[in-house]
């Protein structure tokens, strides 16, 4: 068995969001807070946490924690390389390799996100990735770059742009019940969706992910310390994280047949492969959307639906909790839960596990956590309430 | 608004023949001198088969549409584009090497994957900066 199967577990999860703009702290505050109530919520000492994991660009680094936390002390302290949300899974798999390597025992798992302190996330990540070939185009956001991937898979590869839109609604319906949702309380109106300004075509405002300021925090430990803790364990169960050969250039020469993908393909090889798992195992989806159109790819890259049957599995009514085979970011996903970075989604993904989400897939044992698709270095992983 | 600072410059890396060709009016692409291979983006060596003799050979400016988009929202960095604009991954002739560039968008025709398109050498105003750049055309 692979040496990350069930051997750790999420304990503890804290969440601060608002709207983006609207923080009362600044953002090493919103993430305290965010980290005291993980610790709290698995009744442990924040004082002897001993590692912390980020990824895409956090500016805090965990050394500048421990005073307000009362750190004991740092014995990791590291981030997932790459500017997108790519990393956020392979966060979860860095924590664990320091559990279970021994290199430090109780981590969190991070991401804040708050514009007054650190700026517009957007230009954040694109910093990574602009030259001189991109700004000459008029490229210099990740909208366009995601919009020319979108529609070489909509036209060259026959995927039905209606997809979009069937996920889209998913996640405002989930968001809409959802009390910690910024989209909470209000239904999509259709119309507007579909009327909405173009950013860059095919994506219109509505397909795009929004900003918002906070942080979230997860205490991870062993699967043995979680099962003392106050809460039930989430264990991971497997995690994968990289990019294969033909992915990732910047400069748009992928692999042809890797171009209109997210690419999760070796991802999703790996990680179905060390878990011994497959899609058909999965019962909730918690489902990185920059875009709409790279959640679907993302979809495809791991199996759940192909070029040729996607409209019939992208389905408003497939993809909602209680009753779609495929439920899809329960929470709200980043565009209608909010978006610090995509860190709520790996929050659903423990809550829905605990029987605690808004939108609760009845008897959901396995998660699926699919990192944000189209960056340079992708990652993903399954969490489940137990060890099948 | 000054891009300086955040963004590799021009004709600091393995790509500067490229930009010193469009100064010059032409077209250069990197092939690798041992295997035959085009490399984009450029690098100082084949990944493919270890040769570090990199040949820069000059192609024509024809090409096909790759993908597109047409942008609509001012996103910093494109003040001196007028909206909307449309921007292209095209695949060049005689080589396969996928280019970043833009395509002139008078009527907003949607453009086609596949479509044939022939390149002049323009520039993109970035900044206080001038990049040289490509500009496609239909036909």
């Amino acid at each position: 068995m692979h040496p990350l199967y069930g051997t750790t577990a999420v304990a503890g999860i804290g969440m601060r969001q608002y709207r983006r703009g609207a923080s009362p702290l600044p953002e090493q505050g919103a993430l305290v807070e965010a980290i005291l109530t993980a610790c709290a919520d698995a009744g442990f000492d924040p004082a002897d946490v001993d590692g912390f994991v980020s990824y895409g660009d956090d500016k805090n680094e965990p050394v500048r924690l421990m005073p307000a936390l009362g750190t004991r002390e740092l014995k990791w302290s590291s981030v997932v390389w790459g500017g997108g949300g790519g990393g956020i899974a392979g966060a979860f798999g860095l924590a664990a390799a320091a559990i279970v390597s021994g290199q430090a025992s109780a981590v969190i798992v991070f991401r804040a996100l708050v514009e007054g302190s650190s700026g517009r996330l957007s230009a954040a990540v694109m910093a990574h990735h602009l030259n001189d070939h991109m700004l000459a185009a008029g490229i210099v956001a990740p909208a366009q770059v995601c919009a020319i991937r979108a529609n070489r898979m909509y036209e060259h590869h026959g995927v039905p742009r209606s997809v979009a839109e069937e996920l889209v609604r998913a996640s405002y319906y989930h968001g809409s019940r959802n009390p910690e949702a910024i989209a909470y309380g209000t239904d999509i109106d259709l119309d507007e969706m579909r009327d909405s300004r173009w950013i860059a075509e095919p994506f219109r405002l509505f397909d795009c992910s929004r900003e918002n300021d906070g942080a979230a925090a997860f205490l991870m430990v062993s699967a043995e310390r979680a099962r003392d803790l106050k809460k039930a364990p989430a264990y991971l169960l497997g995690c994968a994280n990289g990019a294969e050969r033909g992915w990732g250039d910047l400069l748009e020469n992928d692999d042809e047949a890797l171009y209109p993908t997210a690419g999760f393909r070796p991802i999703a090889r790996r990680l179905y492969a060390d878990t011994g798992l497959t899609p058909s195992d999965i019962d909730v989806i918690q489902l990185y959307e920059n875009f709409s159109a790279q959640g679907v790819a993302s979809l495809i890259d791991h199996g759940f639906c192909t070029y040729e049957n996607v409209a019939e599995v992208v389905r408003f009514e497939n993809l909602i909790a209680p009753t779609g085979k495929l439920p899809v970011n329960t929470g709200g996903g980043n565009f209608a839960q909010g978006f610090i970075h995509g860190i709520g989604t790996a929050y659903e993904a423990v809550k829905q596990l605990r029987g605690e989400s808004a939108n609760p897939v009845p008897d959901a044992k396995l998660c699926l956590l699919a990192g944000g698709p189209g960056a340079p270095t992708v990652s993903s992983a399954i969490f489940g309430n137990e060890i099948p | 608004m000054d891009s300086g600072g955040l963004i590799m410059h021009v004709n600091d890396g393995a790509d500067a023949p490229y930009w010193n060709g469009l100064a010059e009016g032409r077209l250069l692409l990197p092939r690798c001198g041992g295997c035959g291979r085009w490399m984009w983006p450029a690098m100082n060596r084949c990944g493919a088969c270890g040769s570090e003799d990199v040949e820069w050979i000059q192609r024509e400016m024809r090409a096909t549409i790759f993908s597109w988009t047409r942008t609509w929202h001012r996103f910093g960095y494109t003040e001196s584009l007028d909206l909307p604009f449309v921007s292209i991954v095209a695949t060049v002739a005689d080589c396969g090497i996928r280019l970043l560039g833009r395509l002139d968008d008078p009527d907003q025709v949607d453009p086609v994957i596949g479509e044939g398109i022939a390149g002049r050498i323009g520039a993109t105003r970035v900044g206080t900066r001038d990049i040289p750049t490509i500009i496609w055309s239909r036909g």
